[in-house]
């Protein structure tokens, strides 16, 4: 079964590559424009993994964190954090708020597969 | 008194023409014209009755009276002419006692005399035997007729003496209280050498000598000896030239001070000998108000030159009549340069008075008023003021001109904003990069996407994105380099506030998530305003940032309003936010106020915007309600007249 991604992002474009590059890895993708969007398909569908933009308006990145981390239903989501914060406060920032992976705009196709592979080698390696 | 005069005189008149018309009636002599002799008598009545309605004080009108005496002798000479029997022995003896009578000071002696003589003359004429002729009636009546006569005039001479002596007295006394009770010193000296005649009290006060002493002294005793050789130059130009006056020489007392003294001298020629009065007034009280006045003046003029500020009093012509040591020193020049010329001259090198200047307004209004001007002479800024000087009945004097440099401060304020902006850059950058990062990350997404890509279709879709996010990427590059232009400090352009306000709104947008936010444009046709761009952008960028903050990301409505006002425009800048709580109200507009973390506001932002909008003479209020939003209402004045 092909895994679940949802990309929450306001940029149209990224929205579209990302939908495009992990398409071709075999993940099955959902976008998602803003933060209350996200909330809204998080509730219908389970995702084995989020991708979530911060500066977003209605209800941003951190708080979307926020929400997905206090409901059991998704708190166990592995939630890349996309980003154009560079800052070490804001990656610190994301880490306490419960991101699993950090990776900040511009990204390459394979920076976005390596989050995406650590994330699962990881939870691979941890059922073992 | 003067109708006493006039009693008596009518009365020894009546006794006179009672005696005289005897002498005609009785004389039985052989008289020519007996008619004449009653005409006579008549005429001399008429004149008595006549006297009784002249006016009394016509009795001590001395020209009056002589005539009156004079005409009263050559009527009795007639009468006695008349009266035919009159020999030269009768006129000889009349003659006799009207000279007695006008030598007589001594009225009883002259009445003992005419009796002698009366008697001596009875006797004679009883030893002629002529009483016992026919006319012895018309000679007996001659005796009565000199004693009447010489009591006549003895009378007037008498009175008259009196009378002169009585005015003589009241002149003498009028004169000496004069004399005496003159304020200034008065001496009389006779002709050299300089002996004192007279002086008066004020002489003695002044000298501290008795007039007893002072009478045994020569003019000369009483100068200070250190003035003695000025003093003799100068009365030897006074007897050539009669007068003089000198306020050099100074007087010795009698205690040995020396006062110093305004002194006049004339010649008084009386006769052959000759005196000359000396008037001098003691000037030591004048020179110690002289000196306090002096001193008092000093003491203004140190505390005018103490102040470290400028001080400057200008004439309602703008010439400058007067200016504190800090103005000399920081013009580096001397007061005589300054003094006298007109203020825009000798500051500013100009042919009229400067625009903006708030002495004119004072000029004008005769209102305090103050203005921030550079001065070109010596590249300072000073601030201005202008304060009216107004008489008792509120007219303008002249107005007192202070200034402060306040070049270092404006410069500080100056450097304040420069910081504040790049405070404000750097906030932007942040933002910019960003919103640079999206369409950056876009761009290398899809160029991966396009290389793996065969399609030829399916590419050209790609790069079609990819050009969409590089244009992006420009727009946000464009709108950054017009935020970041530095407007040269000084340079002031005529600006249109909608124009700057659409393009700051351009400009946060680019540095704040703003999407959920409407913005709502009201904006009307206004003037433009005589400002720096980069700093109403400041302000405006300022007030819309807040204004986005305060809405925090949320939905809410961001209301821009332009509207133009009588002699202003003004722009409201309003959001439905979260407002500014009451206890902070009063303190937004400190520096450093903030209540946002750390690294996310200088503190700085609403005081400069304050700051810049009161520089062009603008006002900024704001209005808040917590919970419900904020909003900023700025004015700037419009200058029509000005291109």
């Amino acid at each position: 079964m092909n895994k679940k991604v949802l990309v929450v992002d306001d940029e149209e474009t990224i929205r579209k590559f990302v939908k495009i590059q992990l398409g071709k890895e075999g993940y099955e993708v959902k976008e998602a424009a803003d933060g209350e969007q996200a909330m809204v398909l998080l509730k219908k569908i389970r995702f084995d993994v989020l991708i979530c933009d911060i500066m977003m308006p209605n209800k941003n990145g951190w708080e979307v964190l926020k929400e997905v981390r206090l409901n059991p239903e998704t708190s166990e989501i592995p939630v890349i954090v996309l980003t154009a914060k560079n800052e070490d406060d804001d990656m610190f920032k994301g880490y306490e708020l419960g991101a699993t992976y950090y990776i900040t705009k511009p990204f390459t196709k394979s920076q976005l597969l390596l989050g995406l592979n650590t994330i699962f080698d990881r939870k691979k390696n941890s059922r073992y | 008194m003067e109708d006493q005069n006039k009693k008596r005189i009518i009365s020894l008149r009546w006794t006179a023409i009672i005696v005289t018309s005897y002498l005609i009636i009785f004389g039985k002599g052989k008289i020519v014209h007996i008619d004449l002799g009653h005409l006579f008598i008549l005429a001399y009545i008429l004149s008595n009755l006549l006297l009784i309605f002249v006016p009394p004080k016509w009795f001590s009108n001395l020209k009056f009276f002589y005539s009156l005496v004079l005409m009263d002798t050559g009527i009795v000479s007639f009468g006695m002419f008349l009266s035919e029997k009159v020999t030269t022995d009768f006129y000889i003896v009349f003659f006799f006692i009207l000279i007695l009578a006008s030598m007589s000071r001594n009225y009883k002696l002259l009445m003992v005399i005419s009796g002698v003589t009366a008697s001596f003359y009875g006797i004679l004429l009883y030893s002629w035997g002529l009483f016992n002729s026919e006319q012895g009636v018309s000679y007996a009546i001659r005796i009565p007729f000199i004693f009447i006569m010489s009591a006549f005039y003895g009378y007037i001479v008498q009175t008259f003496s009196k009378e002169k002596q009585k005015q003589l007295a009241i002149s003498e006394d009028k004169y000496r209280g004069l004399f005496e009770n003159a304020n200034d010193g008065i001496i009389i000296l006779r002709n050299s050498p300089w002996q004192i005649a007279d002086v008066n009290r004020e002489v003695e006060r002044v000298t501290g000598y008795k007039k007893e002493e002072l009478l045994q002294k020569d003019a000369l005793d009483l100068i200070a000896p250190s003035h003695k050789q000025e003093a003799l130059s100068f009365f030897e130009r006074v007897i050539k030239g009669g007068e003089g006056r000198t306020d050099a020489l100074s007087l010795v007392r009698k205690d040995g001070e020396s006062s110093e003294v305004d002194l006049s001298i004339k010649r008084i020629d009386l006769g052959d000998e000759s005196f000359f009065q000396v008037i001098f007034r003691d000037l030591s009280d004048q020179r110690k108000l002289e000196k306090k006045i002096r001193e008092s003046k000093r003491n203004l003029e140190a505390i005018f030159d103490s102040i470290r500020e400028q001080l400057s009093i200008r004439a309602p012509d703008y010439q400058i009549q007067r200016v504190n040591r800090a103005v000399v020193e920081k013009f580096n020049t001397t007061f005589k340069e300054l003094i006298g010329r007109k203020c825009y001259e000798a500051y500013y090198q100009r042919d009229l008075p400067c625009e903006k200047c708030p002495v004119t307004v004072t000029l004008e209004t005769k209102k305090p008023a103050s203005a921030v001007q550079k001065n070109p002479t010596i590249d300072r800024t000073l601030h201005i003021f202008s304060y009216p000087i107004l008489d008792e009945k509120g007219n303008l004097l002249s107005v007192i001109e202070y200034s402060r440099d306040v070049t270092e401060e404006q410069r500080l304020q100056e450097q304040l904003i420069q910081s504040e902006k790049l405070a404000g850059i750097g906030i932007l950058a942040s933002g910019v990069a960003h919103e640079i990062n999206n369409p950056l990350s876009g761009i290398i997404g899809m160029t991966e996407a396009s290389l793996e890509e065969e399609d030829i279709s399916t590419i050209k879709s790609y790069l079609t994105d990819i050009l969409n996010c590089g244009k992006r990427i420009g727009e946000i590059v464009k709108g950054l380099r017009s935020y970041c232009r530095v407007a040269k400090e000084e340079e002031q352009n005529l600006i249109d506030m909608n124009d700057v306000l659409e393009e700051s709104l351009k400009m946060v947008r680019l540095a704040l998530k703003t999407g959920s936010v409407e913005v709502v444009k009201k904006s009307q046709p206004i003037d433009k305003v005589a400002a720096n761009l980069g700093e109403i952008q400041q302000v405006f960028t300022n007030l819309i940032t807040n204004a986005f903050q305060a809405m925090d990301g949320k939905r809410g409505i961001l209301t821009l309003s332009t509207r133009p006002l009588r002699d202003s425009v003004e722009v409201k800048v309003s959001d439905n936010g979260m407002g500014i709580p009451q206890k902070h109200l009063s303190q937004i507009f400190d520096p450093f106020f903030t209540t946002k973390k750390t690294g996310e506001g200088t503190g700085l932002g609403l005081n400069i915007v304050y700051r810049i909008v009161t520089k062009y003479g603008g006002t900024i209020d704001v209005e808040s309600k917590e919970g419900s939003g904020t909003t900023f209402t700025l004015r700037f004045p419009t200058r029509r007249n000005e291109a």
